[in-house]
């Protein structure tokens, strides 16, 4: 999913996509990225690309990584 | 309540910067680093709104969890877990306080046949969590709570049996334990935790812990007179949940039932005592069975 | 809920339990008649797998006692244990290998293992645990290696008497590593194991031993020496007899042992127990009895082996059994239950109360 980050809170942030929804993230376990990595994001507003699985049980996607949009 | 002279600055209904020390106007109280913060929930005036779990998720931007109904009256939520920090627990009770019924047409000094509580993490003084985690992730902060620092932690997991109130979680999602901070980012910021400033009947009142310790006294004197003789206060300092030598607890509560009525333990121990009894006790038996062996080795016997 | 001790403020009778929506009571048993909340936990479990670290502690326990019987047969009889002494500084390294890899594993963020050695605090068991786990794998591993250069260089005289000096902090932190997994269970708030944590020290201490002696006598030939191992594993497995039936009073007297009436009881009771000591035991004075060429006494050391693990496996769960149910938790952590302050005790004893 394409977007850029609005919120960050630890290791969880809000991306808001071009469509204008909002959707709610966790960094995965497995994902190499640090939560202090998030925070610079969402004060450039940078355009990212999220790669992400469904979570269970929660309203939420897991994030395994982040890049820079093309 | 009197207004706080520095609210007549602030009369707009849209704002382009945050008001300085929010907190003051809203809580009544400075929060300044190197005091004691934490909560006085007051759980007769508790209407069960839930605003509290929504601020918290809100703000925190946690994601909902333990999606579906209980059948738990207006519990759906369960139990605090690394997603829920704030969670209201309700049980529909036949009798009101005193014995009386629900149904019964005299007037009750406050509805009492439904017990209503805004279960947080404690913040307890000796913190178990604190004290069993082998990272040095949980810590003390300057307001004296207690906080995960999340690019430490390695989810091994010990801090969650060590609760003895059962808060602190580890998420299966992002493989770290999580718990309410007391919203740590907002108190460096000035304002009150979002929970308590959302709530509408000041059940949850943010303060510094003497402040709210004279104030819980004084509700409880009053609730006395009033005729409700069942309310105590569970986590001020010698009570029940103070037990065991956690200290005491800057998240404390006013309760009229026995705790574990509000799932809450009567007399929770600090694990920290008995760390040094079991490692003597074990070496000692080991000392021992070596001694037995050197001598059921030694070529003398 | 007033306590002589120590005013403890509460509603001054206790309320009559809510029968709608909360009361899971049960009828006949010592552990809590009272309400709880819908029959939902109180406590978290742990979130350990069980037989992984299982799995660890057992390692810990037989790694940590190979080393001390090594170090001992090494002091007594240097010459005639040579083999037991060489096979016992190579077991240790089993929780340096194994079971450090068993720990990381279950880790829920295993990449950041590094983060254990940020601090050393002494309210942790499990930060007193990985510095114990460090230094015993240290000298474990020194020692291990200076016996192979022994074997390998037997012209290198300097290996054996270096050897030997390395075991004894090997052996020292070993005694450490057989035992300091039992206050990392008690010094939780899980009731079954924070109900009797000097007891549950000893028992598992007594199990390590027992693994340990019984591990070193599996290919041990006939001899003075394995006998010397037998006569320590059966001290042991008495030890831990012992320690059983006051770990049980405790249990009753806390109101946890329901925890211990499930499967998993019977898997402490007849894995535990009855592997781990009874068995063994039995099974050594049969082999007293008639000729045995040796069989008799293998099988008792696979079963004590076995044994040891299953008593931490069971234990574990069972332990989550009691943080589960709200009945077990919530007796326990009732003010009978309070470790009573030096001054309450002399109250007692002087019959004030």
């Amino acid at each position: 999913m394409d977007g850029v980050v609005t919120i960050v809170q630890e290791s969880r942030f809000q991306l808001t996509d071009d469509n204008g929804v909002s959707h709610l993230f966790v960094l995965g376990h497995d994902s190499f990225a640090e939560p202090d990595q998030l925070t610079p994001l969402q004060r450039r507003q940078e355009r990212v690309t999220v790669h992400f699985s469904e979570g269970r049980n929660i309203i939420g996607f897991i994030a395994h990584s982040i890049e820079a949009a093309q | 309540m009197d207004m706080h002279p520095r609210a007549l600055e602030n009369t707009n209904s849209e704002f382009s910067h945050v008001i300085a020390n929010e907190s003051e106007l809203t809580a009544g109280v400075l929060i300044e680093p190197g005091r004691s913060y934490g909560f006085f929930t007051d759980t007769t005036v508790c209407i069960g709104c839930k605003a509290c779990e929504v601020a918290c998720k809100e703000w925190n931007n946690l994601p909902a969890d333990n999606i579906g109904l209980t059948g738990e009256s207006y519990d759906n939520t369960g139990a605090l877990s690394a997603n829920t920090w704030r969670h209201v627990a309700f049980v529909e009770k036949k009798s009101g306080c005193g014995g009386s019924s629900v149904r019964s047409p005299e007037e009750l000094p406050f509805q009492s046949g439904w017990l209503m509580l805004s279960d947080v993490c404690k913040h307890c003084q000796n913190a178990p969590c604190l004290e069993a985690c082998p990272t040095g992730s949980l810590f003390k902060t300057e307001f004296d709570t207690v906080v995960v620092q999340q690019d430490i932690c390695n989810g091994c997991g010990y801090c969650v049996p060590a609760c003895p109130f059962g808060v602190i979680d580890v998420s299966l999602l992002d493989g770290k334990a999580h718990k309410c901070t007391l919203c740590y980012d907002r108190l460096k910021g000035g304002l009150e935790p979002a929970c308590a400033k959302s709530c509408p009947t000041d059940s949850i009142q943010f303060g510094e812990l003497s402040d709210l310790h004279a104030r819980a006294h004084e509700r409880v004197a009053q609730l006395h007179e009033q005729g409700v003789a069942s309310a105590y206060l569970y986590g001020a300092p010698g009570g029940p949940g103070a037990t065991g030598d956690i200290g005491h607890l800057n998240a404390f509560f006013l309760l009229t039932d026995r705790p574990e009525t509000y799932n809450l333990p009567a007399a929770p121990t600090r694990p920290a005592n008995r760390v040094m009894p079991a490692l003597l006790t074990g070496l000692a038996a080991v000392a021992g069975l070596a001694l037995t062996a050197f001598a059921a080795f030694d070529r003398r016997t | 809920m007033s306590d002589a001790a120590g005013a403890i403020d509460g509603p001054a009778d206790p309320v009559a339990a809510p029968s709608m929506a909360t009361g899971v009571t049960r009828g006949d048993s010592p552990a809590w008649q009272g309400p709880t909340y819908y029959g939902r936990p109180a406590l978290k479990e742990a979130p350990f797998n069980t037989w992984v670290v299982g799995g660890y502690v057992f390692l810990a326990g037989l790694a940590g006692s190979s080393a001390i019987l090594a170090a001992i047969a090494d002091a007594a009889r240097p010459d005639e244990a040579e083999a037991t002494v060489r096979r016992g500084r190579y077991l240790s390294l089993l929780a340096p290998t194994i079971g450090a890899g068993l720990l990381i594993y279950d880790l829920h963020t295993p990449q950041r293992f590094y983060n254990m050695f940020r601090v050393a605090k002494r309210t942790s068991p499990m930060s007193i645990g990985t510095w114990i786990l460090s230094t015993f794998s240290v000298f474990a591993g020194l020692t291990a290696g200076l016996q192979f250069l022994a074997d390998r260089v037997p012209r290198w005289r300097w290996t054996r008497g270096a050897a030997r000096a390395t075991s004894i902090p090997a052996a020292v932190s070993g005694a450490g590593m057989s035992t300091y997994t039992a206050a990392l269970l008690a010094a939780t708030s899980t009731p079954l194991w924070a109900a009797a944590p000097a007891a549950l020290a000893a028992r598992f201490g007594a199990a390590s031993i027992s693994s340990g002696a019984a591990a070193l006598s599996l290919s041990e030939p006939a001899g003075p020496t394995r006998d010397a191992l037998q006569k320590v594993a059966a001290a042991a497995m008495g030890c831990e007899c012992l320690v059983g039936a006051v770990q049980s009073r405790a249990y009753r007297r806390t109101g946890v042992d329901e925890a211990l009436q499930g499967g998993w009881g019977v898997v402490e009771k007849l894995g535990g127990t009855g592997l781990g000591v009874v068995v063994p035991l039995g099974l050594h004075f049969l082999s007293r009895q008639s000729d045995d060429s040796g069989h008799l006494t293998r099988l008792a050391s696979v079963a004590a082996l076995i044994g040891s693990l299953l008593l931490r496996v069971s234990f574990m769960q069972a332990g989550n059994v009691s943080a589960r149910r709200p009945e077990i938790s919530f007796r326990f952590a009732q003010p009978d239950n309070l470790p009573r302050s030096r001054a309450a005790r002399r109250r007692t004893v002087r019959g004030q109360r």
